[in-house]
């Protein structure tokens, strides 16, 4: 199946900096690609070669199989965006901004503007100036001009900017619902991985201009490392059992044993017997995940490495 | 197919282009700016024929000396010369705004990729700024005339009338088609500062240009259009061949370079 979304080692420079080296990203209809990366990484300069705003160095980039080309304005009929911090006319109000966008996109049903001021929430502003906003309302009005004409393709650069705790997750569930019942193809980026892995299906990290890694959402959840967490009144003699049993352990400066290694993550109760028979009753007993920002930073801090 | 969107992507992009332009703050200021100089010119007029009501003000009395007689002859010159310089200062920064404002307002990236083309969308904006600038001008030549019978001038015909209405436009008109390279400034620019800073540069030079290197001004694309209505004065040069391919050719340059920068320049 061809992707809907795809750069084919795309890269660009600027003189000696290299913001984006040879990039290849595939993305299926209906996925929801998650592009992470700390700010500068590239995601923004990524996401305007995509959109045609600025020209590759090298590589291509193809939207549902035809080739980015600021040229054939037909191409952008099914692709809805939003581009870092959204402006809008200042002078406008969000329904005037909203009919402009409407034009430019040849929608002919006038209520659509009426329907996506609803849908984004933004009903008791419709007549409010856009430099009057504030900066959650004018993300949700950028999010309406980027959804306005029902896209199959969606290319979203940090959406969750300004947005508070409630507007991100009213965001999220509409993106999903997007994905999954109506099959749009999204691209995201963000520099939370805790946010798009809540949603994603795919993340793909992008560091000093080039793709790290790209995992699938269960692919993600493997590969982050797990331990369980013991904790003792003698945690060095607690350790020694532990090893001498074959475990992995592991004594950091907080004094919690990290064990690794044979069942310890799958049968942790062969671990607190172990202790118990041993005189050394776990306080603790805890399997933990390593936390998302913590792996993305390894990922990048194993890449320099 | 595509010319279908060829066509209503260009008379969607003059449509869009309108309603910013006329729900703009800018557009009503320059309206007022316009229709204030106009009635400054009545002014000047009033204190020209009767010096008695400026004599404690030597500022005024010497603006005024500038109008020389006080006859429609001689009022109708000096708008024809006041509206070359002022449809190239005010149709200027009418330009510079059409066009800048996408940069400033950082709204150009939601007008890029749309099915609208973007030459649609550069072509409706030189338009904008054209019809914009000239409506300008009229107005500034309706009040001005009609500031000239408030102070009731002498020396009124109906053939005078229409000989230097037809004059002032067509000395707008090529002054107007001359600002492309200035939205061209803008766009590669991103920003007000250089334009503004053409504008002026262009305007001091066409000065020098016609007061004192007359014999380069049939070659000096902003000189021509004064030389080709005999604004310049009988000791300049007439225009030739040459001056109506040069003035052509920088108007058709600057919005080539414009269309040319919407599309192939890195927009960010």
């Amino acid at each position: 199946m061809e992707a809907v979304i795809r750069t084919e080692s795309i890269s660009k420079h600027y003189g000696k900096l290299k913001a984006v080296d040879n990039v290849s990203i595939n993305v299926q209809k209906g996925e929801i690609y998650g592009f992470l990366g700390l700010n500068g990484a590239g995601k923004t300069t990524t996401i305007r070669m995509l959109l045609g705003l600025i020209r590759a160095t090298a590589g291509a980039s193809y939207l549902n199989g035809k080739k980015v080309n600021p040229g054939n304005p037909l191409m952008w009929e099914n692709v809805g965006y939003l581009v870092e911090v959204p402006y809008s006319y200042p002078d406008l109000t969000i329904k005037e901004n909203l009919e402009i966008i409407r034009r430019l996109r040849f929608l002919s049903d006038e209520k659509s503007v009426d329907r996506i001021i609803e849908k984004m929430q933004l009903g008791q502003y419709t007549d409010v100036i856009a430099k009057n906003l504030s900066l959650g309302n004018a993300q949700r009005l950028g999010l309406a001009k980027a959804l306005i004409h029902n896209p199959d393709i969606l290319i979203l650069d940090e959406p969750a900017n300004g947005l508070d705790p409630a507007g991100i997750v009213e965001i999220r569930e509409l993106l999903k619902d997007l994905a999954v019942n109506k099959g749009v193809t999204i691209f995201i980026s963000s520099h939370i991985l805790g946010e798009i892995s809540k949603f994603a299906t795919r993340i793909g990290i992008i560091h000093e201009g080039m793709l790290l890694k790209e995992s699938s959402a269960d692919e993600l959840e493997n590969i982050r490392k797990k331990c369980l967490l013991v904790k003792t009144n003698n945690i060095s003699e607690a350790k020694e059992i532990i090893e001498k049993n074959g475990y992995s352990a592991n004594l950091p400066e907080n004094g919690i044993l990290e064990v690794t290694g044979k069942d310890a993550l799958s049968e942790p109760e062969k671990i607190s017997l172990l202790l118990v028979q041993s005189g050394f009753a776990p306080s603790l007993l805890k399997v933990e995940e390593e936390d998302l920002e913590t792996f993305f930073l390894r990922v990048i801090n194993d890449q320099e490495v | 197919m595509i010319r279908r969107f060829k066509m209503e992507g260009f008379y969607t992009a003059l449509n869009i282009e309108f309603l910013k332009a006329r729900k703009s703050k800018m557009f009503w200021i320059t309206i007022i700016f316009f229709v204030f100089i106009s009635v400054m010119m009545g002014f000047l007029l009033l204190v020209a024929k009767h010096p008695e009501i400026a004599k404690n003000s030597e500022i005024i009395s010497t603006k005024a000396s500038f109008i020389g007689k006080t006859d429609w002859p001689s009022y109708f010159g000096l708008l024809i010369q006041f509206g070359m310089a002022l449809a190239f200062v005010g149709a200027g920064i009418v330009t510079v705004w059409v066009f800048g404002r996408e940069y400033s307002d950082r709204t150009i990236k939601d007008i890029l990729a749309v099915p609208v083309s973007r030459f649609s969308i550069v072509t409706a904006k030189f338009l904008i700024a054209f019809v914009w600038s000239f409506l300008l001008l009229v107005i500034m030549f309706f009040v001005s005339v009609l500031s000239g019978f408030l102070v009731n001038l002498e020396g009124w015909s109906a053939k005078l009338f229409t000989h230097s209405f037809v004059l002032f436009t067509k000395t707008s008109l090529l002054t107007l088609i001359l600002l492309t390279p200035v939205a061209f400034i803008t766009c590669m620019s991103r920003g007000y500062l250089l334009p503004f800073g053409f504008i002026i540069l262009t305007m001091i030079v066409t000065q020098f240009v016609i007061i004192g290197l007359k014999f380069i001004s049939p070659y000096f694309p902003w000189a021509i259009p004064a030389l080709i209505t005999s604004v310049a004065g009988p000791s300049n040069p007439q225009a030739n061949v040459l001056s109506w391919i040069i003035l052509w050719a920088t108007a058709l340059l600057g919005f080539a370079g414009t269309a040319a920068w919407w599309r192939y320049a890195d927009q960010h």
